[in-house]
C-alpha cells in the first residue's frame, strides 16, 4: 500500500505542532518587541524604539524562516493568533529585562524543539535549528550587556539619556 | 472535480480498509492518492492534508466545555472541511467516536509508514 503520509510530509506530527507553536512564540516575540517600541518611543527614549522596531523585525524574519521551512517539508504552517501584548511597561530597565526573559524564553523553547527531534531521530529539521540556536547566544548577550549598563551607567541624570544612546551599539563578536 | 475522480475509487473497488470500528471505516485510495471516510453511514473523501487538519480540528473540541455549559447551542458541535461535500454536526458522544476513528486511522498510516521503511532499508 503507498505511503501517501510520507509522499505528503517528511515531518512528524509531533515535530510539526512543535514548530507551529514556535511560530507563535516568535509572533509573540514581535509583537512584545513594537510594544516596548511604542513605549520608548513615547518616552523619548528614540534609540532604544529604534532598537525594539529592530528587535521586532529580527524575530519576524525568524517566524518567517521556520513558516516556511514547515511548508517547504510538506506540513502546514499556522498563521498564529497574538494575544497578551503589554501596551505599558513599568520602567526603562524593565523593558530590558523583560527582553531578556523573552530570548531566554525562546531559548528554552529551541532547546526543548532540540530534544524532541532527538527523540524522534528527525536530523534534518536538528540541522535547521542550529541557525537560530546560534541566534540566540547574540540576542541573549545583547540583552544582558544593555541591563548591565543600566547598572554601570545609573538612570540618574542624564543616565537614561546615555544608556538610550549606546543601546544601539551594542553587538555580538564571537572573538 | 477531486470528488468525482475520488468516486471512482468506491465504483472500482479500489480502497484498502485501514481501519473499522462499529461507527465507521477508514480506507486507503492508492490510485487516487486520497483517503475516505465512512461515518454514520456518509462517505467523505479526503486529501492527506486534508484528513491531517480534520484529525487536528476534531482533537481540538473542547469536550469539557461543551458538557458543562448548559446551553442547547453548546450540544452540537459543527466541523467543515472545505472540500467535504458536508459539515459534521456532532454530538459528544460522536466525537469520541469521530476521534477513536481517526487516531486509529492516523495509528495505522504512520505503521505503513514504518513498514516502507523497514522495506527500504531490507532492498538497499
Amino acid at each position: 500500500m503507498k505511503d501517501l503520509l510520507r509522499l505528503k510530509t517528511s515531518l512528524k506530527e509531533e515535530i510539526e505542532n512543535i514548530l507551529n507553536e514556535q511560530i507563535k512564540v516568535e509572533a509573540h516575540s514581535s509583537a512584545i518587541y513594537l510594544a516596548m517600541s511604542s513605549w520608548c518611543d513615547d518616552q523619548g527614549l528614540d534609540f532604544s524604539a529604534g532598537f525594539f522596531e529592530k528587535q521586532a523585525e529580527e524575530e519576524r524574519n525568524h517566524m518567517m524562516k521556520i513558516f516556511k521551512y514547515v511548508n517547504d517539508r510538506g506540513g502546514r504552517a499556522i498563521s498564529p493568533e497574538i494575544q497578551n501584548i503589554p501596551k505599558d511597561f513599568e520602567s526603562f530597565r524593565s523593558v530590558f529585562e523583560l527582553a531578556l526573559e523573552q530570548e531566554m524564553h525562546v531559548t528554552q523553547q529551541f532547546n526543548n524543539i532540540a530534544e524532541q527531534c532527538m527523540k524522534h531521530k528527525d536530523f534534518v529539521t536538528f540541522q535547521f535549528l542550529q541557525w537560530f540556536l546560534e541566534e540566540q547566544i547574540e540576542e541573549e548577550y545583547v540583552a544582558r550587556r544593555i541591563l548591565d549598563m543600566f547598572d554601570v551607567i545609573g538612570e540618574e541624570g542624564t543616565g537614561r539619556w546615555e544608556i538610550d544612546k549606546h543601546v544601539q551599539k551594542v553587538s555580538y563578536s564571537e572573538e | 472535480m477531486f470528488w468525482s475522480e475520488c468516486e471512482m475509487c468506491i465504483d472500482h473497488n479500489q480502497l484498502k480498509q485501514l481501519y473499522k470500528s462499529e461507527i465507521g471505516a477508514f480506507y486507503q485510495c492508492s490510485s487516487k492518492n486520497c483517503y475516505w471516510l465512512e461515518f454514520a453511514g456518509e462517505w467523505h473523501p479526503l486529501k492527506v492534508s486534508d484528513f491531517l487538519f480534520f484529525k487536528k480540528e476534531i482533537d481540538s473540541i473542547d469536550l469539557l466545555s461543551m458538557l458543562e455549559d448548559p446551553s442547547r447551542t453548546s450540544d452540537l458541535a459543527i466541523v467543515q472541511s472545505y472540500r467535504a461535500k458536508r459539515c459534521f454536526l456532532l454530538n459528544v458522544h460522536e466525537i469520541l467516536q469521530l476521534r477513536e476513528l481517526l487516531r486509529a486511522a492516523r495509528f495505522m498510516i504512520e505503521l505503513n509508514s514504518v513498514l516502507h521503511e523497514r522495506l527500504q532499508q531490507q532492498l538497499i
